[in-house]
C-alpha cells in the first residue's frame, strides 16, 4: 500500500477515488429520499463548502472572519446577475446556462478575495474580525445602492432551475412549485420554497438565517410583486434547449441537492489536496508561528492571501449554491446572521477539520428541526422555539472554545488518541 | 450649503452614541486585550430591560438607571463566565467565544422580548428646536443625549486620572504584572472595566433606542459605527474614541442626508477599510493614545 | 528576616531551583551571583509569588509568603523590583509611585512618598514628568521607588545594573546599601555583575544550575579564586 502512494500525484489520485465514492454515495442516498430531505442535504452540502473555507482561513491559518456570509453573497449576486442578464458567454459566443453563472461567480469570489485578503493580510485578530464583520453588514448593503442591478432591499428572484443546467421561463414557476407540493407530499413542505407563503422584504431583512421552523419564511416565496422586471426578460430566451414544457417527474429539490452535492465534492477535492499538501503546512506553519515561518522562507502575507482567496472562492460557490436553493438572492439572506452561522458551524463541527466542516454542516440543519420537533412534544411558544437554536449555538460556542477548541472531530481525535495512546493527526 | 450644516448638526447625537460604545469596546480592549464583540449583545439585553421598566413605572431616568446597573451586572457575568476561563486560550478563541456571547444574548432577547422590532417611547420633545426664526434639526432629546455623554466622558476622564481605581486600571491594563507587584488585585480591577463598559453601552443602548427601534439585530450596525470609531481611534485611546465616534456620526449623517440612509453600512465599511489600509494602529496611535 | 527553606521549582521536568536555602537577615545585604541561567531571576519571582515552587518555602519575621498572589505578598512586606524596565512608562513619576502604595492609607503612602524623594531627590524634580523620559538609572530609582511605597520590611532587586552605565550602576548600588543600613531593610539583591555587587553585600550566595554552591561573607565570596573561575567566569 504505501509503495502504491510512492508515485507522483497518488495523493491526487487517492482524493479523486475518495471524492468520487463520496459523490457517488450521497448522490444515491438523494435519489432515494423525499424532496424535503433533498432540501436538507442541499442544505447540509451548501454549508459544507462554505465552511470548508472558513476551515482554511478560521482553521488552518487563524484568520477569523465573519464575512464569509459576505462573500457568499458576492457569489450569489454575480450568479444572479450573469444568469438574469447574459444570455451568451462573453468572447466564447456559445450560450449561456447555469454552470457559466457558477464559473463567474467562482471567479467573483477569488477576485474580491484576494482584495480582502491583501487588506486582510496585515491586520491582528481583532482587527480583522472587526474588518470581517463591517463586510457581513457593508456588502450586502450594496445591494440597496444598486437597485436596478442588484434589486434592492426585495432582492432579485431568480427563475427556477431546470434539468441540464438551464432555467426554465419565468412564468412556469407557479407550475413547478405545485409539482414539488405534490411531489412532497405532507405537510412537511413546509420547510420547501412554496408560491403562497409571501414574505415582505421586511421581513427577509430582520430574521436570521438558519434554516428553522418557519422556513417557509426563511426560503422566500415567488411572489409576483418581488420579481425583478429583467427576470421576465428572459421569458423568450431558451438557454437550455429543452423547451418550456415542464417534465412532472422532475423534483426541483433533489435537482438543486444534486447541484450542492456535485459543488461541495469538488470542493472538497480542492480543499483536500491543498490542506493535506504543502500549503496546507505552509498555513499552519504562518498560525503556530509567522515569525519562525518567514525565517524559513514562508512568506506570511502571501500565505494569508492565499488562505483568504481560496475560502472566498468556496464561499462564492456556496453563495450561487444558496441562490439557487432559495431561487433567490438578497440582503436578508446573506446577512449577519449567515456569516455567524458559519462560524458556528465549523466551531462546532472542528475548526481545523474539513470533516468538521460537513459535521457542522449537519449540525446547523439538524438542530433547529431537533428543537422544532421538542418544541412540538412540549408545546413552547414560537418566540422560544425560533430562538432556542441560536441560544443553543451561542452557549455551545463558548463552551466549545473554553472546554474543547477542536469541536466535535478534534474532541473525538483526543479521544481515539488517548485510547490508542497516539497522537492526533488533523484531516 | 444650509442642508450640509442641518446634516452635521443633526448627526452630532448619532456620534454622541456611537462615541459611547466605541468607549465601551476600548474600555475592554485596553483591560483585557479583547473585543469584545458581544458588547452589542448586552446592550441590547438592557435596552429591552429598560423598556421593561420603563413601560412599568413610566420613568425615563429609572429606566436608564436600571439599564446601567444591568448593564454591570451582565458585563461581569460575561467576564466571569467567558473571559476569565479563556485566559489560557488563543486569541482567536477569545474573539469567537465573544461572538457567541453576541448569538446567545440575542437569542435570548428574542426568547424574552420578542423577535419583532418594537418602538421606545420618546422621553422628551422630539421636534427640532425653532430658534432664529427657523427650525434646526436638532431636538431637546438630542440635547439630552449630547448632555448625557459629555457627562459620562468627564466622569470617565475624571475617574481615570483622580482616584486609585482609575490608576489601578491604567496601570493594570498597561502592565498587569507590575501592576499585581505594587499590590494591585488586578483581577478584580479587570472585573470592574467589564462592568464599568457595560454600563456605558447600556447608556449607548437606551439612548440611541427611541431613534430606532428595538429588537434582538437592530444594534449590529451600531456595533460596526462603533468598531470602525474605536479602532481608527487607535482601540486604547478614549480620546479617540470619542472623537472618531462622533466624527463617524457626522460622516453617517451626511451620507445618509445626501444619499439614503441604507448607505451608511457601506461608508462605515469604506471608512474602516481605509483606515485599516493606511494605518493600521489607529490615527491616534499607541503612545499619544496611552497618555488618556 | 526573610528566610528561605530548600525551595525548589520546576518547569515541567527541568529544575530551575533545587533545594535553595537562604537567609536575609534586616539591614543586610545579601547578594545572588551565578552566570546566566543559573535560576537568579527563578528564586525572586518566586518569592514575589509569580511562579508557584514544588517544594520548600519562604517566610517573612515567621510568615510564610510562598504560594501567595503576588497582591498579598507584597502587603505582607516583601517587595520586588523585577528585572528590566518595571516602571510603566505610561504613567507619570508620581503615578508610577502612587501605584505603589495605592492599598495603603493616603497618609501613610504620603508619609513614604516624602521618604523616597529624599532618598532619590531626581524623582521630586520629575514628579510630573512621565516615566518615559526619564534616564536608564532615573528609571531604575523610580522602580525601587515604586517598590518602597509599599513600605516593605524586605526589598527584592532583580539585576538592577542591567543595561546601566558603571558610574550609575555604583550610584545606584550604594543607594541600595543606604537604604539596608539607614531603614533596616532586608535586601536580596541579585546580580550577574558579581564584583559591585559583593563589594557593598554583607553575604554572597553563589548559585549555579539551581543549586547554591557556596554562601558567605560577600569579601570571602569575592576573593575565591577557585569560585570564580568556576561559576562567575572573570
Amino acid at each position: 500500500m504505501t509503495s502504491l502512494l510512492r508515485f507522483p500525484g497518488a495523493r491526487l489520485v487517492s482524493h479523486a477515488a475518495f471524492v468520487i465514492i463520496i459523490w457517488f454515495l450521497v448522490m444515491r442516498l438523494n435519489d432515494s429520499v423525499d424532496p424535503l430531505a433533498n432540501y436538507y442535504i442541499a442544505l447540509v452540502a451548501m454549508y459544507a463548502t462554505a465552511m470548508f473555507g472558513m476551515v482554511i482561513l478560521v482553521g488552518l491559518s487563524g484568520q477569523v472572519s465573519l464575512g464569509n456570509g459576505a462573500l457568499m453573497a458576492v457569489g450569489g449576486y454575480v450568479f444572479a446577475v450573469t444568469s438574469l442578464h447574459w444570455q451568451t458567454v462573453p468572447i466564447l459566443g456559445v450560450p449561456w446556462n447555469g454552470w457559466w453563472s457558477m464559473v463567474f461567480a467562482a471567479v467573483g469570489g477569488i477576485v474580491v478575495g484576494l482584495l480582502i485578503g491583501g487588506i486582510a493580510a496585515r491586520l491582528r485578530g481583532p482587527y480583522l474580525a472587526g474588518l470581517t464583520l463591517g463586510l457581513a453588514v457593508g456588502v450586502p448593503a450594496i445591494a440597496n445602492r444598486f437597485p436596478e442591478l442588484l434589486g434592492g432591499e426585495s432582492g432579485l428572484m431568480l427563475t427556477v432551475p431546470y434539468p441540464e443546467g438551464g432555467y426554465a421561463p419565468v412564468e412556469e414557476e407557479v407550475f413547478v412549485d405545485s409539482s414539488a407540493d405534490t411531489l412532497s407530499g405532507d405537510a412537511s413542505t413546509m420547510a420547501v420554497p412554496s408560491a403562497d407563503a409571501a414574505v415582505s422584504p421586511d421581513d427577509m431583512l430582520t430574521m436570521d438565517n438558519f434554516p428553522t421552523t418557519d422556513a417557509s419564511a426563511a426560503v422566500p416565496s415567488v411572489d409576483a410583486s418581488v420579481i425583478d422586471p429583467g427576470a421576465t426578460d428572459m421569458s423568450g430566451v431558451d438557454l437550455s434547449g429543452t423547451g418550456d414544457l415542464i417534465d412532472a417527474s422532475f423534483i426541483i429539490e433533489r435537482w438543486q441537492a444534486g447541484l450542492a452535492i456535485t459543488v461541495a465534492c469538488i470542493a472538497a477535492f480542492i480543499a483536500l489536496n491543498l490542506v493535506r499538501g504543502r500549503q496546507g503546512r505552509v498555513w499552519r506553519a504562518v498560525r503556530d508561528d509567522s515569525v519562525a515561518a518567514a525565517v524559513a522562507g514562508i512568506s506570511p502575507a502571501k500565505a494569508k492571501v492565499s488562505a483568504f482567496a481560496v475560502s472566498s472562492l468556496f464561499a462564492a460557490l456556496a453563495g450561487a449554491v444558496f441562490a439557487q436553493i432559495l431561487s433567490y438572492v438578497g440582503p436578508g439572506a446573506f446577512g449577519l446572521g449567515l456569516s455567524l452561522s458559519l462560524l458556528v458551524g465549523v466551531v462546532l463541527g472542528g475548526r481545523s477539520s474539513l470533516l468538521g466542516a460537513v459535521i457542522g454542516g449537519l449540525l446547523l440543519v439538524w438542530l433547529p428541526e431537533f428543537v422544532l420537533s421538542l418544541s412540538e412534544k412540549g408545546g413552547w411558544g414560537d418566540q422560544i422555539t425560533n430562538n432556542a437554536p441560536n441560544l443553543i449555538y451561542g452557549l455551545l460556542v463558548v463552551l466549545v472554545v473554553l472546554l474543547a477548541p477542536g469541536g466535535i472531530v478534534g474532541s473525538v481525535q483526543m479521544l481515539i488518541a488517548k485510547v490508542t495512546r497516539r497522537a492526533p493527526k488533523g484531516v | 450649503m444650509t442642508s450640509f450644516i442641518d446634516y452635521l448638526i443633526g448627526g452630532v447625537s448619532n456620534g454622541a452614541v456611537i462615541a459611547l460604545m466605541a468607549i465601551a469596546l476600548v474600555l475592554i480592549w485596553r483591560a483585557t486585550r479583547v473585543v469584545n464583540f458581544a458588547q452589542v449583545g448586552q446592550a441590547m439585553f438592557t435596552t429591552f430591560v429598560a423598556l421593561t421598566v420603563q413601560t412599568l413605572t413610566g420613568s425615563w431616568a429609572l429606566a436608564l438607571v436600571v439599564a446601567m446597573v444591568a448593564g454591570a451586572i451582565l458585563g461581569v457575568i460575561v467576564q466571569f463566565l467567558v473571559l476569565r476561563p479563556m485566559r489560557r486560550a488563543d486569541t482567536s478563541g477569545a474573539i469567537i467565544a465573544t461572538f457567541g456571547v453576541l448569538i446567545a444574548l440575542q437569542a435570548a432577547v428574542g426568547m424574552i422580548w420578542g423577535g419583532d422590532a418594537q418602538a421606545y417611547p420618546q422621553p422628551f420633545d422630539n421636534a427640532g428646536v425653532v430658534a432664529f426664526g427657523r427650525i434646526w434639526p436638532i431636538s431637546v432629546y438630542d440635547f439630552v443625549v449630547i448632555g448625557v455623554t459629555i457627562l459620562l466622558v468627564i466622569a470617565l476622564s475624571l475617574l481615570f486620572t483622580r482616584t486609585s481605581i482609575g490608576l489601578a486600571m491604567r496601570a493594570s491594563a498597561f502592565n498587569p504584572e507590575v501592576a499585581r507587584l505594587s499590590g494591585v488585585r488586578v483581577s478584580r480591577v479587570l472585573t470592574f472595566g467589564w462592568a464599568l463598559a457595560g454600563v456605558v453601552g447600556a447608556v449607548a443602548g437606551v439612548l440611541v433606542a427611541p431613534s430606532s427601534t428595538v429588537s434582538p439585530t437592530t444594534f449590529d450596525i451600531l456595533l460596526v459605527f462603533a468598531f470602525t470609531a474605536a479602532v481608527i481611534g487607535g482601540l486604547d485611546s478614549l480620546v479617540g474614541a470619542v472623537a472618531l465616534g462622533v466624527f463617524a456620526g457626522l460622516v453617517i449623517s451626511l451620507v445618509s442626508g445626501l444619499s439614503n440612509s441604507g448607505n451608511a453600512p457601506v461608508v462605515a465599511l469604506v471608512l474602516l477599510a481605509l483606515s485599516l489600509i493606511t494605518k493600521p494602529d489607529g490615527v491616534f496611535g499607541h503612545h499619544k493614545a496611552r497618555a488618556v | 528576616m526573610l528566610s528561605i527553606t530548600d525551595l525548589t521549582v520546576s518547569y515541567g521536568p527541568v529544575e530551575a531551583l533545587n533545594g535553595v536555602t537562604i537567609s536575609v537577615p534586616r539591614g543586610e545585604v545579601t547578594a545572588v551571583i551565578g552566570a546566566n541561567g543559573a535560576g537568579k531571576s527563578t528564586l525572586m519571582r518566586t518569592l514575589a509569588g509569580l511562579v508557584t515552587p514544588a517544594a520548600g518555602q519562604a517566610t517573612l519575621d515567621g510568615e510564610i509568603i510562598t504560594r501567595k498572589r503576588p497582591e498579598d505578598i507584597v502587603r505582607m512586606g516583601v517587595a520586588l523590583v523585577p528585572e528590566g524596565r518595571s516602571t510603566i512608562p505610561e504613567l507619570t513619576v508620581e503615578e508610577n509611585l502612587r501605584l505603589g502604595g495605592l492599598w495603603r492609607q493616603k497618609s501613610d503612602r504620603r508619609t513614604t512618598q516624602a521618604e523616597v524623594f529624599d532618598l532619590f531627590p531626581v524623582l521630586a524634580e520629575r514628579q510630573r514628568m512621565r516615566a518615559d523620559t526619564l534616564s536608564g538609572g532615573e528609571r531604575q530609582q523610580l522602580a525601587i521607588g515604586r517598590a518602597l511605597m509599599s513600605n516593605p520590611k524586605c526589598l527584592l532587586l532583580d539585576e538592577p545594573s542591567l543595561g546601566l552605565a558603571p558610574l550609575i550602576v555604583t550610584q545606584i548600588l550604594h543607594l541600595v546599601r543606604r537604604l539596608a543600613d539607614e531603614t533596616r531593610i532586608a535586601v536580596l539583591l541579585v546580580e550577574q555583575n558579581a564584583v559591585t555587587a559583593l563589594r557593598m553585600a554583607d553575604t554572597g550566595v553563589v548559585l549555579n544550575l539551581g543549586r547554591i554552591v557556596q554562601t558567605g561573607p560577600a569579601p570571602a565570596i569575592a576573593s575565591d579564586e577557585k569560585l570564580r573561575h568556576a561559576y562567575l567566569g572573570y
